[in-house]
């Protein structure tokens, strides 16, 4: 990271001109990774990414602009890109002033806060090993095992134009592993763990038990029969269920979608958007989790944001502009995919606390419906509020108990909808197993996602089986 | 330039060489970027910037690793091309493993187009004043066009050099243009976005600003009152960017890496029947004006027609060199960098029927402009979204429905297939005509 507070500073004079703000964004990210196929180590990759990203902020205005080039003469030139968002305006003759030395964020992190990569190649190596073996040895039926391991560190530098001059270490370590079974049809596992923290954390969380938990979900699957075709009873499962707050309320209530009304929660907040039973909160500051955030892409310190109290709307996530245009300030929610992108309000860590049923009480209280266990992801269009999300190991309830195991669905609803009819919430909320991954305008970045066991009383269940 | 990228990536060749790579090929990459967003009567976002980057494979006695840098000042290239080949070590050999054999590209029948002019020429204030007319266009075109959530306008211009160890040289360069928009149309309590765009290699061959206003307006207001279909089985028709989306879980599932890893489900089907006789595959990668068209892959190798899927009869899978020789058949010239495979220009072979003819003959069915969701089940090809269009009865386009799924499976979708248009445009890499299958699950009320 070779850049100072006085090469900062005449960057962002330079970049400032006639506009009313301007930030730089230094992202240097190593990521080391290895892959598993068909029982050996298949290969290996080092991923680097080095770059500063500056933007110039007038009125809803942002001008950007990024160079790999790290040389004083290549930041100056790409300010003054950044800064032809502004060039109406009169240009300021006052310069920037920065803190002799970056400030280094308070860590949410694990152990590795501070630390360097291991790269311990021979561990990395060895855990996708023992996952191969774990797998295999789970089920008969398990044909094909594929994994990856990876470790990252972020390190970024984030220097304003309103004099602060910020630092953060983010480590990231992610262990995958997909499991192919044969039975009566093929069937897909997958499971992955992790988070932020360092190779430590995969003694507990061992690599055997990721594994094994990839190889039960193909092995359930490769007997499952077709979804069926309809509305339905829906029980959510704790833990992965938290894509469904991600997709059906968390997207909706980002702060750029809301400042230009563009989001069905738009000018709703203290108005009930879902039954009271659902509370929904998103935190930057959970250890471990992917989502966690010492500081955002802008600075901001993560924080613990209330979205939904008891069925009423009560904030939205947002970054500096959006925030700051809405006349609430930022909630520490601008992140970036990279040095490459300008921020976006986005979600940290998006969960649903406990509620009093028991996951008993839950399923037993259904009829004729659908256990969704696990998910692979989801989907929302938020002008409508129409969301899906995808089931990755599902079951039928009849009368009260689980019985077949199903193909993959998607489940379909509305925002409000879906979460004006939930009856039941359970009393074993969890985060889910570290693997999500947040896509938004083209920019992924990592997220945590938890719920306890949710009964939703209608919901379309988008399989192919009718009758 | 190019010639100074070629140079730069022969000299890492070299450098991983010395460093103990058996092998090793090395891929520079200038990428000049320019976007612009406007919303309402202002422009919102201005973005321009210069990308490089390199893309190092090397191999060591059949134990291959990669590396790809955004930094390549000397001292970050010197450790981490040595960490690349270090980390080698740790990878099981393969015989498999390592550069094509060289050969000669074969020279190009015809200039394959991808490169304009114009997306360099044109100035940052003609491109601005695009995106600010697709603004000003949605609100013509319909009075219940109220808010959008931005038009944008962008392009990109690629140079590339690639070398190898094998004596392998070559560059290419490529534009691309695109424009959309994303209108809101609102009525009473209902917000309904529409995403509509264009693609292509320069700015002169980009559908007219007005006409994209205009539909992508349509497409909004058009779902206004939409309603919740009942839970049938009927007649789906896949709308041109729908269908192509279809296309890109076919695609996945012949990609010769799936298949090789068991996550395919065409796997042991080559010379089996997968579809109807409509089911016509190619993938392209000589196409002239071709989004994915290019004289080589990105290992080097000649791209080619490929006729993946011939009258429903499965010919062969995509590969590159790796997976062709653990499978036993030759590349077709789908290296898409970093050890995958990608498509060229893979598409539907159009019919003679437009849009409208699907759904004049189409008694009962829907028809599917917009799908949500992306988890096809790979090993298995059950297929499942979140859709919303417009229900068909006795031939017309009845009422606008959402909130609503299709289900199948996409070999029985194949095998369904019984009317294909003729409304493909080349704005992609996967693209694909309209197209019908003729019974899926609709799950809805």
């Amino acid at each position: 990271m070779p850049l100072d507070a006085a090469a900062y500073s005449q960057i962002l004079t330079a970049a400032l001109g006639a506009g009313e703000y301007a930030d730089a964004f230094h992202e240097r990210r190593l990521t080391r990774s290895f892959r598993l196929q068909d029982g050996v180590i298949h290969e290996a990759g080092i991923t680097l990414t080095s770059g500063v990203g500056i933007r110039v902020v007038s009125g809803e205005r942002s001008g950007f602009a990024y160079s790999d080039d790290l040389s004083l003469d290549a930041l100056l030139r790409t300010a003054k890109v950044a800064a032809l968002i502004a060039r109406d305006g009169s240009p300021r003759t006052q310069s920037v002033a920065m803190p002799p030395a970056s400030s280094r964020a308070t860590s949410f992190y694990g152990p590795a806060e501070g630390t360097k990569l291991s790269s311990e190649s021979k561990t990395f190596v060895d855990f996708l090993s023992r996952a191969d073996v774990a797998a295999r040895g789970y089920d008969p039926r398990v044909r094909a095992v594929n994994g990856l391991f990876a470790e990252e560190l972020q390190e970024v530098e984030i220097a304003t134009s309103d004099g602060r001059f910020l630092s953060d270490r983010r480590p990231l370590v992610t262990l995958f592993v997909q499991v192919v079974a044969e039975g009566s049809a093929r069937g897909n596992g997958v499971c992955g763990d992790g988070g932020r923290t360092n190779l430590d954390y995969f003694t507990e969380r061992t690599p055997e038990d990721i594994a094994r938990e990839a190889a039960r979900i193909a092995a359930v699957n490769c007997e499952a029969r077709e979804a069926p075709a309809g509305e339905f009873e829906v029980v959510v499962g704790a833990g992965s269920g938290g894509v469904l707050l991600h997709e059906a309320v968390g997207h909706g209530l980002e702060g750029d979608f809301n400042r230009q009304k563009t989001s069905l929660y738009s000018d709703r907040v203290g108005e009930r958007v879902a039954s009271d039973l659902v509370t929904i909160y998103d935190d930057g500051n959970l250890p471990l989790e992917r989502g966690t955030l010492a500081i955002d892409d802008e600075g901001t310190p993560g924080q613990h944001k209330v979205l939904v109290e008891r069925g009423i709307l009560r904030g939205y996530m947002q970054d500096r502009l959006n925030g700051g245009l809405m006349g609430v300030g930022s909630t520490g929610s601008g992140r970036r995919q990279s040095f490459r992108s300008l921020p976006q309000p986005r979600m940290c860590n998006t969960y649903m606390p406990n509620g009093e049923s028991t996951y008993d009480d839950i399923v037993k209280s259904v009829k004729k419906g659908v256990f969704a266990a696990s998910f692979a992801g989801g989907q929302v269009e938020i002008s409508k509020g129409d969301f899906v999300f995808m089931v990755a190991e599902g079951y039928l309830i009849e009368d009260g108990a689980l019985t077949a195991p199903i193909r993959g669905a998607t489940l379909i609803g509305n925002g409000p909808d879906a979460m004006t009819k939930v009856t039941m919430v359970g009393n074993d909320t969890r985060l889910a197993s570290r693997y999500y991954t947040c896509v938004k305008g083209g920019q992924a970045v990592p997220v945590g996602v938890g719920m306890p066991t949710v009964k939703i009383s209608h919901m379309t269940v988008g399989g192919s089986a009718l009758g | 330039m190019a010639e100074d990228g070629l140079e730069f990536a022969e000299r890492i060749v070299g450098d991983a060489i010395a460093a103990g790579a058996s092998q090793a090929e090395a891929t520079y990459t200038v990428t000049e970027r320019f976007s612009a967003e406007a919303r309402g009567d202002a422009l919102t976002k201005l973005e321009r910037s210069v990308g490089r980057s390199l893309a190092l494979r090397v191999f060591r006695d059949g134990r291959k690793a990669s590396l790809t840098s955004s930094d390549l000042s000397p001292d970050a290239l010197r450790r981490f091309v040595r960490e690349a080949v270090e980390a080698a070590a740790f990878v099981a050999a393969d015989l498999h493993a390592g550069l094509p054999e060289p050969v000669a590209v074969p020279p190009l029948a015809h200039d394959l187009r991808t490169y304009a002019d114009d997306v360099r020429e044109r100035s940052a204030e003609a491109k601005i004043a695009d995106a600010l007319a697709l603004e000003t266009g949605i609100r013509r075109a319909d009075a219940r066009i109220a808010n959008s959530r931005g038009s944008h306008v962008a392009d990109g211009a690629a140079e590339i050099a690639i070398a190898n160890s094998n004596g392998f040289r070559g560059t290419f360069r490529a534009t691309t243009a695109s424009l959309d928009t994303s209108p809101i149309a609102v009525s009473g309590d209902e917000k309904r976005v529409a995403q509509f765009g264009n693609a292509a290699h320069g700015y002169a061959r980009l559908v007219p600003v007005d006409a994209i206003a205009r539909e992508a307006a349509e497409r909004a207001a058009g779902m206004c009152g939409a309603r919740k279909p009942k839970t049938t089985k009927c007649a789906v028709i896949f709308e041109r960017d729908v269908a192509a989306l279809v296309l890109g879980d076919i695609f996945a599932a012949l990609n010769a890496a799936n298949v090789a890893i068991g996550n395919s489900f065409f796997a042991a089907k080559i010379g089996a029947r997968v579809g109807s006789s409509l089911a016509r595959f190619v993938d392209d990668g000589r196409l002239v004006d071709g989004m994915g068209s290019s004289p080589f892959d990105s290992e080097g190798m000649p791209t080619q027609r490929t006729e993946v899927i011939r009258e429903g009869v499965l010919q062969t899978f995509l590969y590159d060199t790796y997976y062709a020789r653990r499978l036993g058949a030759k590349s077709t010239g789908n290296a898409a960098g970093g050890g995958s495979i990608g498509p060229s220009n893979f598409f539907l072979v159009p019919g003679q029927a437009s849009l409208e003819d699907l759904i004049a003959s189409t008694e009962r069915g829907v028809l599917v402009l917009d799908t949500i969701g992306f988890a096809t089940e790979s090993v298995t090809g059950t297929y499942s979204r979140g859709a919303r269009g417009f229900a068909i009865e006795n031939g017309e386009r009845a009422y606008p429905i959402d909130e609503f799924t299709i289900a199948g499976n996409i070999l029985e979708m194949l095998g369904g297939l019984d009317a294909v248009a003729n409304d493909m445009i080349f704005d992609s890499s996967i693209v694909s005509p309209s197209f019908r299958v003729a019974e899926m699950a609709i799950a809805g009320t």
